[in-house]
């Protein structure tokens, strides 16, 4: 494949920009803020790491076998839901001390339940949400049945049930939530939303089912194993897509892009296009808090990028494959982490490497994710 | 980014549970197993003529009912007596198995043969079925549409990430395989087919008797054999294997073998010490044998085999070379049984005599004529007669080498899982009347002796270096890979992977012609499975 001679990707970009503003804006830091980074390690446990002084603060047992160490943090900082034992069950820690305030089991004997990454809390923290691809385990046969939002009160403590359910699309991944609307966000096939009163979906952005010709477009790839974007409030879905400038198919003058579509989640704003060249493979991206035009790419490097002019700015080589990144809510650090068992710092001007977190166990497939406390 | 995506090329290999051969007899037949053992879940229906919920609406080959009695003990719960277990896979294969007819363009995979680049699969099935296993996979089953479609069901349950992978997860992937997929595996594999009905009903020949064997192991290359094949119980033969390699060393050995649906031969056997498995069709008529034998330990080293029943008449199994060039004196290895002298091989190639003769092979000294016209000669011993046993040249024009896409895979060091060779032959070909190589009409002259070395396939492995890491080849064409785990000296620490060419040069009369294949080195196949 050649990725070179690319078209200004952000020519594309008009066409299809769906919503109004871009969104986040670099929030000034509060000083009674504390930040925790929040990730989990093989063979299965949570850890704690104090962003001032980058060092471990505890480790908790998570219950259960590793699943794909999904995160989600309360509002307040003070839980952090993890999903455990094959992308079944969830339990939420107390990040003070360990101690198990909340549990729920998705499967049972007759039902087998798996939520792919897809786990949320809502603005005020009372209510958490996953996406249940349940499979009905009969005598002597399965039977896939209809995904469902599941919504569990979180002051509900150990072996909470849910409390209302909502069908939804099947193959959702990534979810958010909506502070304004009160809606969580599917990222799924296309991007929707739905109210968590009454189950009721719209759609935000349209990515499988978009109105483009497939002549001139192949339908985007959107895909995301990780969630991150609570440093100023953001949902990211990227995808990638190839524009065929020739006929579908020659891939001399075809385009490689990537794309990503944006949920401010105060606001819902969305917004949604192609954005850079296709030049390698980025895992996961993060938006810098003080300009909404400069993104940060994890993988096999560390990248940095200005997605209005569509360009790569620098690229940082990394001694291993990352899949993950975060950064804190000012800006200051990059936190690389995912697949194997260290945690990399840098400055997001340089992307030079500041600092270290050795942790005990592989990350794999886990979040990485920051857990702001008010003093 | 390193681009190592490939056409998919199957990736076979490794230690494999055989259809067991032990001999402790059952008490009890395949239906009274079925009702003791399997009704704790699955049902009887009342229907005579589909008794058993969901085991009686499908068919498969023996290695396919394996997988399934596999997975019903290691994860269903399902408790089954080993002696119990061999009945029912024999009755399962004999009375809901396929006709040879079924089953006759997926062999490869039940062959174990190594990188085949599947071509036999429909377009329904290679969109959505193929990202884990192949359309061989499918295509050995029979099932009802509500079959297929609680297949489907089953895939979302045991793999719940399936409809997310990537090739999957930018359409619907359930409903396409639930609603589409399914209807046409159906129609295009139902459980009722005449051609089961027919071959259910024929009569079968019994395969004991006298067989005259020609094949070809990687490293000891080709050989003839006679192979004695004893009846045991029904459908359960001994085997006694006698027979020469190419260069003349004797090969002896020993088996057994177990005949599934009245065609499928399964075979173990040890020659020369080695233990090794063979799978084999017998024809219809039950007076041929073909197929591949391999080592059990490593099924990569392995090669085609073809057999033919001996009779009081004579009987030409394979000619080695295939070729004699222009103007050349060559001897051929005629293997058969009841072999007169009285020998021809039509214009232009003169029988100079024959050098030796034992039970199974004949040595013959040939000559083509300077002007023999190029083209393919029949071969006549006796009253029998081979079609274009041997193809007369002017010079080679275009080397193949096979497999043209391959995978081996990194192992071994201490690691649990050993190296995956891939092996490779060159195939000769003549220009033709059109004087052009790689034109229709090129003259195919068989497997030809060549010279191995390895490339960088682009530009890309050579910057990484992945000659130096990936893997060495030596004089038979066995590609050995290099060491698992991760390698400090390359970029990112990688592993030992690569993306070569292999070369095989073949050099005749002082021209060398070559061609080359595309070998990918890749990471480890964890798992092993008997259908991949
Ligand atoms: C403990 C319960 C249990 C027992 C005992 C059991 N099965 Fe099953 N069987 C299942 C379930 C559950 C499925 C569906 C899931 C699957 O295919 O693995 C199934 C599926 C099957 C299928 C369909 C597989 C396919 O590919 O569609 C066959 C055939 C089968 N079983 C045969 C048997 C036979 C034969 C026995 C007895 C020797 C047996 N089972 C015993 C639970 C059981
Ligand atoms: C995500 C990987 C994946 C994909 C895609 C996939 N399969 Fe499978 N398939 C499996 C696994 C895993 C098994 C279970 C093997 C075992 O029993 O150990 C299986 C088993 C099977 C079997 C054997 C079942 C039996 O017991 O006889 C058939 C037939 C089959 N698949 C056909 C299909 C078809 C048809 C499709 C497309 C609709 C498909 N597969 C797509 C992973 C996959």
């Amino acid at each position: 494949m050649k990725f070179k001679q690319m078209v200004n990707p952000a020519k594309g970009l008009g066409a299809v920009m769906t919503g109004l503003v871009l969104m986040g804006t670099g929030l000034s830091v509060q000083a009674a803020t504390d930040e925790y980074l929040l990730t989990v390690t093989r063979p299965n446990q949570l850890h704690v790491i104090d962003t001032k002084t980058d060092k471990l603060l505890r480790s908790c047992d998570v219950p259960g076998t590793f699943g794909n160490g999904g995160i989600a943090s309360s509002p307040d900082g003070k839980v952090a839901y993890v999903m455990t034992n094959k992308w079944e069950d969830v339990y939420g820690f107390n990040i003070s001390d360990c101690k198990i305030v909340f549990s729920m089991k998705q499967s049972t004997p007759m039902e087998q339940v798996k939520s792919i990454i897809s786990m949320t809390v809502s603005a005020d923290g009372k209510e958490l949400y996953t996406v249940q691809n349940p499979v009905k385990l009969h005598k002597d046969h399965f039977e896939a049945i209809q995904p469902r939002l599941a919504v569990y009160k979180t002051d509900d403590g150990l072996n909470a049930q849910p409390v209302r359910t909502y069908p939804v699309d099947r193959r959702i991944t990534k979810l958010g939530f909506i502070e304004k609307t009160s809606e969580v966000i599917l990222g799924g096939g296309d991007i929707k939303a739905i109210d968590t009163t009454n189950g009721k979906v719209r759609t935000l952005a349209k990515l499988q089912n978009w109105d483009r010709s497939p002549e001139g477009w192949v339908p985007p790839d959107a895909f995301a194993m990780h969630t991150m974007g609570e440093h100023i409030g953001e949902y990211i879905m990227p995808y990638f897509t190839i524009k065929w400038n020739g006929e579908p198919g020659d891939m001399e003058k075809a385009e490689f892009l990537w794309g990503m579509t944006k949920v401010d989640t105060k606001t819902g704003d969305v917004t949604t296009g192609e954005v850079l060249p296709f030049e390698f493979i980025v895992f996961n991206w993060v938006t810098d808090p003080n300009d909404e035009d400069i993104v940060y790419g994890s993988f096999n490097q560390l990248s940095k990028h200005n997605i209005k002019e569509g360009k790569t700015l620098a690229v940082h080589p990394m001694p291993h494959t990352y899949y993950n990144i975060n950064m804190l809510e000012d800006g200051s650090k990059i936190y690389v982490g995912g697949t194997s068992s260290d945690i990399s710092i840098h400055d997001p001007k340089t992307l030079k490497k500041i600092g270290s977190i050795k942790l005990a166990g592989d990350m794999s497939t886990s979040d990485l994710r920051i857990a702001k406390v008010q003093r | 980014m390193k681009n190592r995506s490939m056409k998919r090329v199957l990736r076979f290999g490794g230690a494999v549970a055989f259809l067991g051969f032990a001999s402790t007899v059952s008490a009890i037949d395949g239906p009274q197993i079925i009702k003791e053992n399997c009704l704790l879940c699955h049902s009887e229906t009342g229907k005579a003529e589909a008794p058993f919920s969901r085991i009686s609406q499908q068919r498969k080959t023996p290695e396919g009912w394996q997988m399934t009695i596999n997975r019903m003990k290691s994860q269903r719960g399902l408790l089954l007596k080993p002696e119990d277990e061999r009945v029912l896979i024999k009755y399962l294969a004999d009375t809901q198995g396929l006709a040879p007819s079924e089953t006759a363009d997926f062999r490869y995979v039940l062959e174990r043969e190594p990188n085949v680049v599947e071509q036999n699969v429909p377009e329904h099935l290679a969109s959505t079925c193929m990202g884990c296993h192949s359309g061989a996979r499918a295509g050995l089953q029979r099932r009802t549409t509500d079959e297929w479609q609680k297949l489907v069901h089953f895939h979302m349950g045991q793999v719940p990430s399936i409809e997310y992978l990537a090739g999957h997860r930018d359409r619907p992937w359930f409903q396409i395989a639930l609603n589409e997929t399914s209807t046409q595996l159906g129609e295009g594999y139902p459980l009722v087919t005449k051609a089961w009905d027919d071959w259910k009903a024929a009569p079968k020949a019994p395969l004991n008797g006298d067989w005259v064997m020609s094949g070809f192991m990687p490293d000891k290359g080709e050989f003839s054999a006679t192979v004695s094949v004893m009846p045991n119980k029904k459908d359960e033969y001994t085997l006694l294997v006698n027979g020469y390699y190419a260069n003349g060393t004797k090969l002896t050995g020993s088996g057994n073998a177990k005949v599934f649906a009245g065609y499928e031969w399964r075979g173990a056997v040890v020659i020369d010490g080695r233990k090794m498995r063979q799978v084999f069709a017998a024809s219809e008529d039950g007076q041929s044998l073909s197929g591949r034998m391999f080592l059990k330990n490593d099924d990569v080293i392995g090669g085609e085999v073809f057999a033919k029943k001996a009779g009081k008449s004579p009987v030409i199994v394979s000619v080695s070379p295939t070729y004699i060039k222009q103007g050349t004196t060559q001897t051929l290895k005629i293997t058969g049984s009841n072999l007169s002298e009285k020998i021809s091989l039509g214009k232009g190639i003169s029988v100079e005599g024959v050098v030796s003769k034992t039970a199974d092979h004949m040595l013959v000294k040939v000559k083509a004529d300077a002007k023999a016209m190029v083209g393919d000669r029949t071969l006549a011993v006796g009253a029998s007669s081979l079609d274009a046993a041997l193809a007369v040249y002017d010079s080679v024009a275009r080397v193949d080498i096979t497999p043209g896409e391959s995978i081996a895979r990194i192992g071994g060091n201490g690691g649990p899982i050993p190296k995956q060779k891939s092996i490779y032959r060159a195939i000769g070909y003549a220009a033709g009347a059109d004087g052009k190589p790689g034109t229709e009409d090129d003259l195919k002259l068989g497997y030809m002796p060549a010279t191995w070395s390895l490339k960088p396939f682009d530009a890309v492995a050579e910057e990484e270096h992945d000659l130096k890491y990936a893997g060495k080849i030596n004089a038979q064409g066995i590609f050995t890979p290099g060491d698992a785990g991760l390698n400090p000296e390359r970029k990112m620490s990688t592993n030992n992977v690569g993306n070569l060419a292999v070369v095989g040069t073949v050099t005749e009369g002082g021209a060398a012609v070559s061609g080359e294949a595309h070998l990918l080195v890749t990471v480890q196949d964890f798992v092993k499975e008997l259908i991949q």
